[in-house]
This record gives C-alpha cells, structure tokens and sequence, in this order.
C-alpha cells in the first residue's frame, strides 16, 4: 500500500461515495475528492525532488489473478510521474470549470468525472501489460458517457464514433498482448522487457512488426495520428467543456503515452524500421491540422484540429530516437495539456456567455472582457510557442531532435511553428478585436472569481514550464535515456554525409 | 453374471442425488397443483427455488467417478455445468415469478417444466454415454419446447413454441442418425469405448467415424445455433416469453457446449485434424451472422437473440481451439455468459410488462433518469456483452481468445476482435437510448420491481461483476475441470 | 555586475502597470513606466564605464550565468548575458533612445485611451529587446527575438477597435514567423553540429576551422538567419509588414519599427559574422539583398502620400543600407550606420508625430504645408533630421553611410553606384515630406474628425482646427535627438568596434565621398525645385510617367502579388480540398463506409431471415451436407 495506491484508488471511493451522497453535495464533494487526490499526488514528487531515480517508484506488485499470472502492478518513473500530476491537476479544475455549466444530471456527471481520473491514472501507472489493457478501456466508458450525456447537439454521433474508434484500435492490441503473453507467460512489462534486452525473447522481422502495428494501431487512434483523427474534431465539438479538458489534456497523452513506452520499448526493430513511415504521418498531421484548423469556422473544432497538430510534434520527437526529441515529446505532452487544456476552457468560458463556438458570433470581446482577453492570449501565445511559455520548450526539443536525427523532417515540420500563429492569431483577432456588437458586449461579463481561480493556475503552470524547464526536464531525460537505451540495437544514422564530415571537423577543432 | 451388479449402488444414487431432488420436486409440484384451488395464487416458485437451492449443494459436493455402469460420469467438467444449469434455473425462477403474475398465468406447470428441463440438461452435462446424451436432451428440449409456448394464448408464444419444436426434432434427428453410425463403426455409444477404438491398432475408417461426428455435430450445432443452423433461434427467442428466453439462450446451449466438449475434444479429439477446421469456420460463420444481423435489430429481445448467437460463435472459437484452455475457456465463458444475459432478460422483462407491450429499444429511452439502479444494471450486463474489462465477458472473451492464440488460430482470433468491435456498436445504441434520450412512455409509466425480479437481476450483475475482478473464482476450478 | 538588472527594471514596470495599471493614476504611470526606463539606461552607463568601455577596456567578452533553462542529453541552453563592445553600441542605442521615446510618450499618448496599456506594453518590449541584445546563447537572442516580435504585434494592434490596426498585426507577426521558422532550422543545425548554442563557443570553434572548411554548412546556416533578417529587419522579400506597421502610435514607429526592433537582424548578422565570415558567398547575397530593398523601398518612397509611410519605406531603405554594410564585410559599419540612423530615425518619427499631433492626427502630407508658421521648434529638429539621413557633411548620416559606401566599392564598384543613386533619392524624398509640410500654405481640414483614423483618438480637443506647435514634453526629445542626428557622426564606432571587427587597412578614394554628398545634395535640390519653387512641376511628371508613378504608388503590388500567390491559394486550398474534401469525404467517408456496408450486410442477413421453418430446414440440410462433405471426406485431404 504505497502513496501511489491511495492517489489511484481514491478517485474510485470518490466515484462510489457520490453515487451514494445526495445529488446536492456531488459538486462540492467531488472537487473535494479531487483536490485532495492533487494533493497527495504532490506527495509522488519528493522521490524526484533532490535526486532522479532511474528505476521505479512508488511500487505495487501483488498478484491479481492466479492464472493467467496477472498481477496488479503499478508503479511510477520520470515519465509517468508528470503525466499522473497532469490528471490530478486536471480533474478538480474540470470539476471547478463545470460548476455551472452542468445544471443537470449532476451527480452522474461527477462520479464519472472521478472514473475517469482513476481510468486515466491507471493507465499511466500500470505495468502489468493487462492491467494496463484493463484501465485503457475502463477510461474509455466514462468518457464515452460524459461525451453522450452532457454534450451538443449531435453528442450521440461523437460519442459512439469515439467509442467505436478506440474500440476498434484497442481490440487487436488485446490480441497483441495475448499473444505476447503466450510467448513469454508473462503479462509483467518489466519482465517482458528484460527479456527482449537479453535477448532471450526474439520474434522474426514479420512477428515483431505485425505486434508493433497492433499496439501502434491503438495508440495511433488515441493520439491521434493522421489520417485517424477525425473522431477527435466530432468528440470535442460534442463534448462539454470539462469533457473537452480531460480529452484534450489526459487523454490523447493515453496514446503518446502508450507508443513511449510499449511500442518503442518492446519492438524497438520495428519502431525503427518504421520510424520513416511514421515520422511522414505526423509531420503530414502538423501541417494538415494546422492548414484545417485556420479554416474552422468553429472554436471548439479549430482547438481540435491544433491539438492534432501539436500531438504530431510528439509522435514526430518520440520517433526521432534522439534524446532531445523524446524529451521534446514529453515536455510537449504536458505543455499541450496544460495550454490546450485552458484553450478548452476558455472556449469554454465564451461559450457560457454567449452560447456559440461559432467564431463568427464573437467580435470585441476585448472591450468588454479585457480579462479574458488578456488571459487569452496568454494561453493562444502558449499555445503558439511563444519562448519564455510551456510549448517552446517542447517544440524547440523535439525539433532540435528531429533535426539531428533528418534535417529534412525538421524543415517540413517547422512550417507548422508559422500556421500555428496564422490560426491562433487569425481566431484572436476575430473573436477579440474589433468593435463589440451590444448584444454581446451585454452578455460579456469579466472573469468571475471562480474563473480566475480555474485559471491561474495553468496560466502559472505555462510561465513556469517555459522559463524554468528545469524544474521539471531532468527526471523525464533520466527517464528517456532509459528508453533510448533499450531502443539503441539496430540504430540507423540518419544523417547526411556531407555534414558527418563537418560534425567530424568541428568536433576536431574543439 | 449376478443381477446385483446391475442394481445402482447408494454412490451411483448420491452422484445422482441433484437430478433426483429436481425430478421429485416437478413431480411434486405437478400434483399439488392438481389440487390447488381455482384462483387460489400457488407457491410452486417458492418450491422450485427451494428445490434448486437443495440441488446445488448437492451438484457441488457430489464425489467424482462414475454412475450407472459409467453410463454417469460426475468429473469437474459434470459438476461445473450441473451447478451452472441449477444456478441459472435459480435466477430464471426469480425472474419468472413477477412476469407470471403479471400475465396472471402463474401455475405449477411452468415450473415443473423448468426442472424437468434442467434436470435435462444435467444429465446431457454427465452423461458418458451418446445414448444417454440423447435421453438428456430430449427431456431438455421437450419441456422447453412447451415453456417457449407456456403462454397458451399468445399467438407469439405459439409460433415460436411451433419452430422450436419442429426444428428441434429436426435436428434431433441428426444426432440420433449421428450416434446410430458411431454406433456401427465403433460398436459401442461409450464415449470413454469409442475413444479407445479410434487409437486402437484396428481402427474404423475415419471417412465413416467423420460421417458420423459430422451428424452429431449438426444435431448440437443447432442446440447452440451455430450457423447455418441458427435460424431457428431469433424467432423462438423473441417469441417466447421473456424470462424463457433467457433461459433458452443460457441453460440448453451450456448443456449442448458440455456435450461438444466430451465428444468431440474427448472422445473425437483423434481426429480432430477433421473436425477442427469445420468448427473453426462455423465459429467465423456464427460470430458475423450474430453481430451483423443484430445491428440492424430495434426490438431488445431479437438483439439479444442475434447476440446470444454472436456470442456462441465466440465459444467456437474456444472449441476450435482444442486444447486444455479452450474447453476452461468454454466453461468460463458459459458461466459468465449466463449471469450476463440472464440478468438483461430479466430487465428487459422488466421493462417490457403485460404482453410485452414494451420490446422496442426506444421504449428503454431515459431508463437512467427514471430507474438509474436497473439502468446502471443493464449497463453491467451490456459493458459485459461488450466485453469491457472488470465484467465477466471480457475475461470470457480474453480466455478465449487466448486459447485461440495458444493454438495458432491468429486470423480467427483477429477476426473474432474485429467482431467484438462491430459488436459494440449495437449494444452501445440501448446505452444511447437509456443515457442520452429524454424518458418516453414506457418508462414514465414503470412501476417499480418486484422483489424477486431485483434478486435476479442485482444477484446476476453481482455474479458478472465478481468475475469480471475475480475471475480465479470461477476459471480455478474450470483449469482443473478441463478436459486434457 | 547584476547585468540582469538591465532587462529586469522594464519587465517590473510592465508588471506594475500590466497588472495595476488600471487602478493607478497617469503620473504614477508615467514613474513607473519611464522611470524603469530611464533606471535601466542608467545602469547600462554605470555598468559599461564599471567595464571600461567608455576607457579602451572591455577588449573581452563578460559573461554572466544565471541558470540552466534547458538541459537534454548534450546539450545545455543556460541563460546567461554577456556584453562585448558590439553589445555595448547596442544596449546604449537601445536604452538611450528608447528613454527619450519613452518621455515623448508621456507627452503623446496623454490623450489616448488604454493608456497603461501602452506604456506596458511599451516596458515589455523593452524587456525583450534587453534580453535579445544581452542574450549569450542562440536561443536566449531567439527569446528576446520572439518576444520583441509580440510586443510589436501588441502595439501594432494597439488600436484593436480598428480592423487594420490588427490586420497589420498579424501579419507583422506571420510574416516574422515565416522569418524564425528559417531562425529556427537555423539554430538546429548549430545545435546539432556543435553541441551547443552559446555564442562564444560556436564562434571560437568556427574561427578555428580553415575557411573552405564545410562551405556548405556554414553557407546553410548564414543563409536561413539572412531569411531570419530579413523578416525582422523587413528586407526583400519580407519587407511587406513595416509599411503596415504605422498602423501602430507613431512613438511605436519610432522605437520599434524605426531604432531597435528591425535593426535586431542586423545586430543578429554581426553577432554571428564569423559563420558568414566562413560561407563562400552568403556574404554576397546579403549585400545584394540589401542593395535591393535599399533601392526598391527608395523608389516606394518617393510616392507616397502619408508623411509616416515615407519614413517607414525610408526605414526599409537605410536597413537595406545595412545589410550592404554587413555584406560587404564592414560590419563595424553596418553597426555605425545602426546606430546613426537610430538617431535621426527616431527623429524624423517623433518629428512627424509631432507634426500629426499639430494637425490633429492628419497623416497625409497633401492636407499639410505652411506648418512653419506654427510648429517652428519642430520644424528645425525635423530639418535636422533630413539632412543628417540626406547625408550631409559631416552629420551623423553621412559619417556612417559614407563609409558603407566606401566599403561597397572596394567589394564591387557598382553596389556603390547604386548605393549612392539610391542616397539622391533619399534626400530627394526626405525633403519632398519636409517641404510638403512645412512650406507653401496650410491645406489642413479645419476640423478635428477625419477619415484615417490612425491617431484621431482623443485628438479631439484640439479640433479647433488651428495647426498647434506640441508641449515641451514631446519636443525636450526631439531637441536631444536633433542634436544627436547632428553630433552623432563623431562617435567613432568602427574603431570602437575593431577588437570584434578588424578594420580593412588603406584611406579610401576622397572622391566616393564627395560624389555620395553630391548625390544627397542633389536630391535636396531637386525637391526644392519640385515643391517649393514650382510646385506644379511633380503632377505634370506623373502624367507623363503615369505608368511608372501608379506602379510604384502601388508599391509594386507586391501586397496584392503575395496575396494571391500565398495567402489565398492556402486558406482556400485548405478550406476546399483538405477539409471538406479530405477530412469529410474522404477520411470520415471511409469511416462511415464501413459503418453502412455493416449495416448493408446485416440488412441482408435480416432478410435471409425470412421466418419460414422450410428456409430454416434447407439451411439446416445444407449445413449438413456441408459438415459431412467436409468432416467426412474433405478432412481427409489435409
């Protein structure tokens, strides 16, 4: 019974323990639960504090089912540790943003919010491959409702289309993982993962790339990657404002998430075989996104179509197999749930005054919201990757990285550095600038109090990751450096000839 | 010899003891209600659950080994389906009482059928001897045949009553010409005799035990509507009475899957490089045909049938698989089937009222506003069928599917998850419609369950939900319990 | 020597006023703002003498760490500031100037709404421009780079109410980015092929390498940060943005789009002058690239009608004059002519400014003249202004201009000849506005309201009508400024600058000099004959040169050609084939494709179940026939 144990398992008595409160008390006890979660997920960071410890943390290992040998085996590392602090982070804010905006069905509203926190975290922590399976489809449900219940008008279409979608990936993973097990009768990711180290576990070329596409399959749906992603627009559109946050921030990081850790880890041949074909779908999905994204006439859908866009970068870095792209890939997970996350919500904010996503209803805001404007851009210059805010550190890393390992991708994704400002700008200056109409100036009141406080902090969060990395690089490097490690066999330079030599001469004359 | 050796001793009785109690209590019943007065409400259902609650003790704690001149044999695969059949018997009594009541046609008789049939198919599960498995069955069918048309004047209940019987004995037919030519080829129904004369040094040709396995395999192919044999099963599920039809898509086909396990990976398993590939394409026929056609469905009961037929697919695919972890995997499926589809009858029974009035997915609209406990049961039961993880279906569909993988059948185990995804989209739509759609006629008029109705539908989604975190509980047993 | 206080004091006053800035009062502002300011020039002075950079010292680089920003693998992005000479001219320049337009400010914007806003706005850029002057790494020059870039979007689109205003905006801001996005790639093959993105290192490693050593990757290099120069400092071809960005308040145009900002491509190609140093022929073409745009912006320039524009493409044409410096190889120069024309630059602005602020915000030199009558005091800075940019003996322009020039023809005889062309050309257009403005008779609407809208805001109360000399607020700048353009010319930078930038040894030819006076004598001569002796001299050159004149009026169309190359193709093509086609049809059609043949193949099958028992039993039989054919005979082949 570690720390780690209480931070996941107490979002599940939150989830029990609203459905027996009265409706009234769901909305305080629910931001209760999840604050207090936050908080003792803090307490995950004091391993990491002074020193970053390679290995796991915070570990649980005890058998679940006798046979086939699953065990409940969690635990936490450099990577996992921020994304776990991210879904903490998130659920009371998700909580606060739906204060109002949720007036009915209250008490289901929440108690999903709170399974979905333990779906999530547990995806993050699993290291059991099954249990890792098990909380990727339970995360799955409460979504699947908070979408279809609470959301627009064709809710019910986004909703089964995300279900299905993910559905579809996550059946052949399944497959995957069973038949890893035959091979291995282990479910243990440690263990499988020693074992493809030592070598005592191989697979033919054929084998390990058909693996590497079942469980890249599922990640790629999740992420998502080109040409996959057009559940995502639909789901956000559809989805109420906290629905919009968890997907955004938590959510697609299920994927990146995934493909850093199995798919890179535990068929490193076939990542690197397929790292060209891969590398060209997410560059393709930065560009792609961004140019559909500077003509959405919605918010919500534009946001959408940026995040497929940033998410490429990731995929972009963790297929670099260079240490500044995974820690680009990374940072840039958590930068883009940080930045996109207040995105959503403050989408969401305009959308609770003036009841529109459509751009084309805004105009002025700034004269009558100087607040929210100012908060805004903020966040749209985070967003954007603005230096000295969250997302330039993870964009700069991961396109550092890119272009070490080919320059010529480095190029072509770097083009999505100027559409990001031409989308980002474009919507600003439509729904900010410009004389305010006197309905809207009339249903356009400041930030109230509890808006500032959903806010500030994430605004905090992206000052602070732009300025000070360091606070949070250094486990996630140790962490990567790991995983390059186990990735090294069968690496492929990349680089052009000519600047070999130079690289040569220059280290030469050092 | 002397006569005595023929006389069952007090074992053969004791491993006999469920079928005894069950037979004595239908019996039982049936008098009594002979002498029950007009109008006067009867307590055959306390009896039946009465008697059944008797008869599981009894099916659990029976000693192995055989009965009857091993014409009997209880082993752990015996048990394990004679405790399943009496605990489905159990929750289908308790979902039945409520729905009797309220189409005022409670009498004795339903539930006397009800133990005849179960008594039935515990014999089929035990039973060693081909001639015997006939006998089961034939007591199985015969009293369901009746219970799927219980409702005399329902014209619903007559027809399917009507199909059921009329392909059943078609069918039925198969088997008994099946077991006549394993008969003349091995010379003995034995199932333990006919296995030895297939690995015997003088063995039969194997084109004429084929014949004869491919005729049994018809005859239990329909019992648990494999296509092409499943047509049958969409009309008589959706026609007969609610809580019949749960026990229909439960009860027969575990018993029918039990007798597939013995004969074919028992006795037949020598020749399994035949019949194996024939399973293996009747399982990929039976997974689309169910899944497919169910997506098209807007009445609950005939979703459920497709569906009931979708899932024996997947069971094949356990059986195809011919190995020591299918035929656990088969067992743990059926169980964790059961308690599942069981427990959505019995909502839909719910539900549904007087004459059924209410069997259209729409009449399910805003059930989660109204009825949030029964909706968020459904919604067990359906994540099940789904095969969510934490439900008993998907460790069921994980198991089996590893079996599959075990033995190498990769493309029907992708197959078999493609269709597990198809399948979630038409049982998401019910979801849809309780969650997402505002509370139409039928619910607004609902009243609340009855007592016994709740037992059976809490007690199932407990049961689907144990083995969906516990799955051990259950797959323990059915490891030791496999055949091989 | 707490060099982060340089940039911190800005970044405090845009705090105070970003946050409080609506609670507090306009003096308590102006302290705040101008006051950091000023505090931070200060500290710049004490600092650099504190280095001896006033005394022949400050021969090393001084470096100062702060703190690890970034660190991955090998490579370690630390913010550090480091000062040597060049970052000396710079930080003087910057703080110097941008503390007089910030007083001016106080004076300018007194009237206009948002005024905290402006003022920490004002601070921020500030800031940035600090950061990318001290900056000791690639990346930290980039922070600053960027964030310079915001605060001139912010104030570009200062007046937000105004759809032009921000229209400008934003493209001052995409067409910069278009610039980093070459930065950037930039910055990575450093990062990539040193290991490392701090300055000294690099140029230390680079210096030690022979000259034809990998051509190719330096010229690589050189070449994406000319692309990022370009953008910043508006050259060919992302020039575009400048003109535009008088949308912004003239103290903006002055400080930002005039002194400091646009000059941080030049400062930026200084800084890294050894890469370019070691490229075959990037030098080259950052000659010619600023040959062009000098010449090209000057022809502009002698057409347009708004007293702000003419400056703004005035602007364009001294930056391209520049980049001729730096090409060439006379960095020092480049920097010299930097620094010059920050002085009379800012000068001219602020003059115009004034001038506007006099006609109630009227920016269009045909509804001017005669204003010497009202505004004499910024008459005379404005005429100082002019002849220092003319290139006057010996006012500051022509000190630094002469010796690009000079420089030129050393490299190729005909960039001198082009250059000194283009000189005329600038007197002549700097003189047709000073004529235009302040000769002849006052041709001003004798109301206060009016069509271009730029700075009309609170102007209002001066809409008497009667053209009025400004406060002393605005002209106690313009007089230090003047004095500046005039004096400015005997700071002798190139020497000050030869330890980063040995001088080429050998006097240069007299004559250059005297032909480029000429040239800018010339020009002021022929636009007194146009504009003040025969005034209709000019309309009866543009009929006959009708073509000519709306070509250039219209300023080569270029806006329009980038429009219609660019911009339309893009969004169009994105909002047409990519989305709904790609994503809607295609993708998602794929998608709900599967979807109804799904539901087609369970149709079917519904239909196959017709509901008669015979159909059943035929299916049965043939399931049968099927199992024994297969079990009984078929079995047997495998």
């Amino acid at each position: 019974m570690t720390l780690l144990d209480v931070v996941l398992f107490l979002p599940l008595v939150g989830f029990l323990l609203l459905l027996i409160l009265p409706k009234e008390s769901s909305r305080m006890a629910a931001l209760v639960i999840s604050l207090a979660v936050f908080i003792v997920s803090l307490g995950l960071l004091i391993p990491y504090w002074f020193q970053y410890p390679s290995g796991h943390t915070f570990s649980t290992d005890i058998q679940w089912i006798s046979y086939p040998p699953i065990r409940y085996h969690v635990a936490v590392d450099g990577l996992s540790l921020w994304l776990v602090l991210l879904s903490t982070l998130l659920t009371p804010i998700a909580a606060l943003v739906s204060w109002n905006y949720i007036d009915k069905r209250v008490k289901e509203y929440y108690a999903f919010l709170l399974l979905l926190e333990f779906g999530v975290i547990g995806v993050f922590v699993a290291m059991d491959l099954f249990l890792f399976y098990v909380f990727w489809e339970v995360s799955l449900v409460p979504m699947y409702f908070l979408i279809g219940i609470w959301g627009h008008e064709r809710r019910i279409y986004a909703a089964v289309k995300f279900f299905l979608f993910t559905m579809a990936g996550s059946v052949l993973m399944l497959g995957a993982i069973i038949f890893l097990y035959n091979r291995t009768g282990t479910f243990d990711y440690g263990q499988i993962q020693g074992m493809i180290q030592t070598g005592s576990l191989v697979f033919d070329q054929r084998t390990e790339l058909l693996l590497f596409l079942a469980f890249f399959g599922a990640f790629a749906i999740k992420v998502p990657i080109f040409p996959l992603h057009t559940w995502l627009p639909d789901a956000h559109v559809e989805a109420p404002t906290a629905g919009s946050v968890m997907l955004a921030s938590v959510m697609l990081k299920l994927g990146t998430y995934g493909l850093l850790r199995f798919c890179v880890t535990l068929f490193p041949d076939a990542a690197h075989r397929s790292a060209p074909w891969i590398a060209g779908l997410a560059i393709v999905g930065i560009i792609y996104g961004a140019l559909v994204a500077l003509v959405q006439p919605n918010m919500k859908k534009l946001v959408a179509y940026s995040s497929v866009s940033h998410l490429g970068f990731v995929v972009l870095g963790i297929f670099s197999f260079t240490q500044q792209g995974l820690d680009g890939a990374v940072y840039q997970m958590l930068a883009h749930g940080i930045s996109t996350g207040a995105l959503f919500i403050l989408v969401g904010f305009l959308y609770e005054r003036r009841h529109s996503l459509e751009i084309s209803a805004y105009g002025g805001v700034a004269t009558a919201a100087p607040n929210l404007a100012i908060i805004f851009l903020i966040t749209t210059l985070a967003s954007i990757g603005l230096p000295t805010l969250s997302n330039f550190v993870g964009e700069y890393l991961v396109l550092q990285g890119t272009a070490s390992a080919n320059f010529g991708w480095a190029v072509f994704a770097a083009v999505g550095v100027i559409l990001s400002a031409c989308y980002m700008l474009w919507l600003y200056q439509r729904v900010f600038f410009g004389r305010a109409t006197e309905s809207l100036s009339h249903h356009m009141p400041d930030l109230s109090r509890r808006e500032w406080a959903v806010i500030v902090p994430l605004v905090i969060l992206m000052v602070w990751m732009g300025s000070f990395a360091q606070s949070f690089l250094p486990s996630i490097t140790v962490q990567n450096a790991a995983i390059l490690e186990q990735t090294k066999r069968l690496r492929i330079e990349r680089v052009a000839l000519p600047a070999r030599q130079t690289a040569e001469v220059s280290r030469a004359n050092r | 010899m002397p006569i005595a050796n023929f006389l069952p001793t007090n074992a053969d009785y004791a491993r006999f003891l469920p079928e005894l109690i069950l037979t004595l209590a239908g019996v039982l019943i049936m008098f009594l209600e002979a002498l029950r007065p007009e109008g006067k409400r009867t307590h055959a259902g306390l009896f039946a659950i009465l008697a059944l609650a008797l008869a599981l003790p009894a099916a659990l704690l029976a000693k192995d080994g055989a009965a009857f001149q091993g014409m009997l044999v209880i082993d752990g695969m015996g048990t394990f389906f004679r405790t399943l059949v009496i605990v489905v018997g159990l929750l289908v009594v308790f979902s039945s009482t409520d729905y009797l009541r309220g189409e005022n046609q409670e009498s004795g008789e339903y539930y006397a059928l009800l133990l005849f049939s179960i008594v039935g198919q515990c014999v089929m599960v035990t039973a060693n001897e081909l001639v015997m498995i006939f006998i089961g069955l034939e007591i199985s069918s015969i009293a369901s045949y009746i219970l799927a048309g219980y409702l005399r004047d329902d014209a619903r209940n007559n027809e399917s009553a009507l199909k059921y019987f009329l392909l059943g004995s078609f069918a039925t037919a198969f088997l008994l010409y099946g077991v006549a030519w394993m008969y003349g080829a091995t010379g003995s129904t034995n199932l333990t005799e006919i296995r030895r004369s297939l690995i015997s040094g003088n063995a039969p040709p194997e084109a004429l035990i084929g014949v004869a396995a491919a005729l049994i395999f018809v005859g239990l192919a329909f019992k648990i509507s494999a296509a092409p044999f499943q047509g049958w099963a969409p009309d008589v599920y959706q026609g007969a009475p609610a809580p019949v039809s749960a026990f229909l898509t439960v009860g027969p086909k575990a018993a029918a899957f039990a007798v597939l396990l013995r004969i074919f990976m028992g006795s037949l398993e020598p020749i399994a490089s035949r019949w194996a590939p024939a399973v293996w394409v009747c399982a990929l026929a039976t997974m689309v045909v169910g899944n497919f056609a169910a997506i098209m469905q807007s009445n609950i009961k005939r979703l459920l049938a497709y569906s009931s037929i979708a899932h024996a697919g997947y069971v094949l695919v356990a059986v195809a698989a011919n190995s020591g972890t299918g035929s656990a995997a088969v067992m743990f499926y059926l169980a964790a089937y059961a308690f599942t589809n069981i427990g959505a009858f019995a909502v839909v029974t719910y539900i549904s009222r007087k004459g059924e009035r209410y069997v259209g997915i729409d009449d399910f609209a805003g059930l989660a506003q109204r009825q949030p406990g029964m909706a968020a049961m459904l919604t067990i039961f359906l994540l099940s069928l789904i095969g969510v993880p934490l439900t008993g279906g998907f460790f069921g569909k994980f198991y089996i599917f590893k079996a599959a993988l075990d033995s190498k059948l990769i493309w029907l185990t992708v197959l078999g998850l493609l269709n597990s995804a198809v399948a979630a989209y038409y049982y998401l739509r019910i979801l849809v419609v309780m969650y997402m759609r505002e509370p139409g006629e039928s619910v607004e008029t609902l009243p609340p369950a009855g007592a016994l109705l709740q037992i059976a539908v809490y007690g199932s989604a407990v049961g689907t939900v144990l083995l969906g975190i516990f799955p051990s509980l259950i797959l323990d047993f059915a490891n030791r319990a496999a055949i091989r | 020597m707490q060099l982060w206080l340089i940039p911190i004091l800005p970044l405090l006053g845009f705090l105070l006023n970003g946050i409080f800035g609506k609670r507090l009062t306009k003096p308590v502002i102006n302290a705040i703002a101008v006051g950091s300011v000023v505090l931070s020039f200060l500290w710049v002075v004490k600092t650099l003498s504190a280095l001896g950079a006033f005394s022949g010292g400050l021969e090393e680089t001084y470096k100062e760490h702060y703190y690890t920003w970034i660190q991955s693998g090998a490579l370690n992005i630390s913010v550090d500031f480091a000062i040597d000479r060049l970052t000396a001219v710079m930080l003087m320049v910057v703080t110097g100037v941008g503390a007089l337009i910030h007083i001016y400010s106080v004076g300018y914007m007194s009237h206009e709404g948002g005024y905290y806003r402006f003022f920490a706005y004002l601070n921020l850029f500030m800031f940035f421009m600090l950061i990318l002057v001290l900056g000791a790494n690639f990346l930290i020059l980039f922070v600053g780079w960027e964030g310079v870039g915001l605060c001139s979007y912010l104030l570009i689109g200062f007046y937000f109410l105004e759809k032009f205003a921000t229209d400008a905006g934003n493209k001052a801001f995409i067409v910069n980015r278009i610039g980093d996005f070459a930065f950037v790639l930039a910055i990575f093959l450093v990062g990539f092929h040193f290991n490392t993105l701090d300055f000294a290192t690099v140029m230390t490693q680079v210096k030690g390498m022979p000259i034809e050593a990998s051509a190719g990757l330096f010229t690589a290099i050189s070449l994406l940060l000319l692309v990022g120069a370009t953008g910043k400092s508006a050259q060919i071809p992302l020039y575009v943005w400048l003109p535009d960005a008088m949308a912004g308040p003239t103290p903006v145009s002055a400080l930002i789009h005039a002194a400091t900002m646009v000059t941080a491509g030049v400062y930026m190609i200084a800084r890294t002058s050894q890469i370019y140093l070691h490229s075959t022929w990037a030098l080259d073409i950052v000659a010619i690239v600023g040959l062009t745009t000098a010449f090209v912006a000057a022809t502009i320039g002698l057409a347009q009608n708004d007293i702000k524009k003419v400056f703004a493409y005035s602007t364009v044409s001294q930056l391209g004059y520049m980049f001729v410096g730096l090409g060439v190889g006379a960095f020092s120069a480049g920097i010299f002519h930097l620094m010059t024309h920050a002085f009379f630059k800012a000068l001219l602005f602020l003059g115009a400014g004034s001038v506007i602020h006099a006609c109630s915000g009227e920016q269009d030199m045909r509804h001017m003249g005669g204003l010497r009558k009202y505004t004499p005091i910024t008459m005379v800075t404005l005429l100082c202004g002019s002849l220092a940019i003319a290139g006057f003996p010996y006012l500051s322009g022509a000190a630094s201009k002469d010796l690009i020039l000079e420089a030129a023809y050393e490299h190729a005889p005909w960039m001198y000849w082009v250059g000194v062309f283009t000189a005329g050309m600038t007197a002549f257009y700097v003189f047709r506005a000073f004529f235009l403005t302040f000769f002849g008779e006052y041709k001003g609407k004798h109301a206060a309201g009016h069509g271009h809208g730029h700075d009309d805001h609170g102007h209002g109360e001066h809409g008497n009508g009667e053209p009025h000399e400004s406060p002393a607020i605005i002209l106690i700048p313009l007089v230090i400024l003047a004095a500046l353009s005039l004096g400015g010319g005997f700071i002798n930078i190139p020497h000050f600058l030869e330890p980063i930038f040995p001088l080429q040894e050998g006097e240069p030819a007299r004559w250059l000099e005297y032909v480029a006076t000429a040239a800018g004598l010339g020009g002021i001569a022929l636009a007194y004959l146009f504009y003040v002796v025969s005034p209709g001299l000019p309309e009866s050159l543009e009929n006959t040169f009708k073509g000519l004149h709306t070509l250039i009026y219209n300023k080569y169309y270029v806006d329009e050609f980038y429009d219609s190359t660019v911009v339309e193709p893009v969004v169009g093509g994105s909002r047409q084939l990519l989305w709904r086609i790609g994503d809607v049809r295609v993708i998602d059609g794929l998608a709900n494709g599967i979807g109804t043949t799904a539901r087609g193949l369970g149709g079917i099958l519904r239909r196959a179940q017709s509901g008669y028992i015979r159909s059943y039993a035929a299916w049965v039989i043939a399931g049968t026939v099927l199992a024994i054919a297969y079990i009984g005979f078929m079995g047997a082949s495998r």
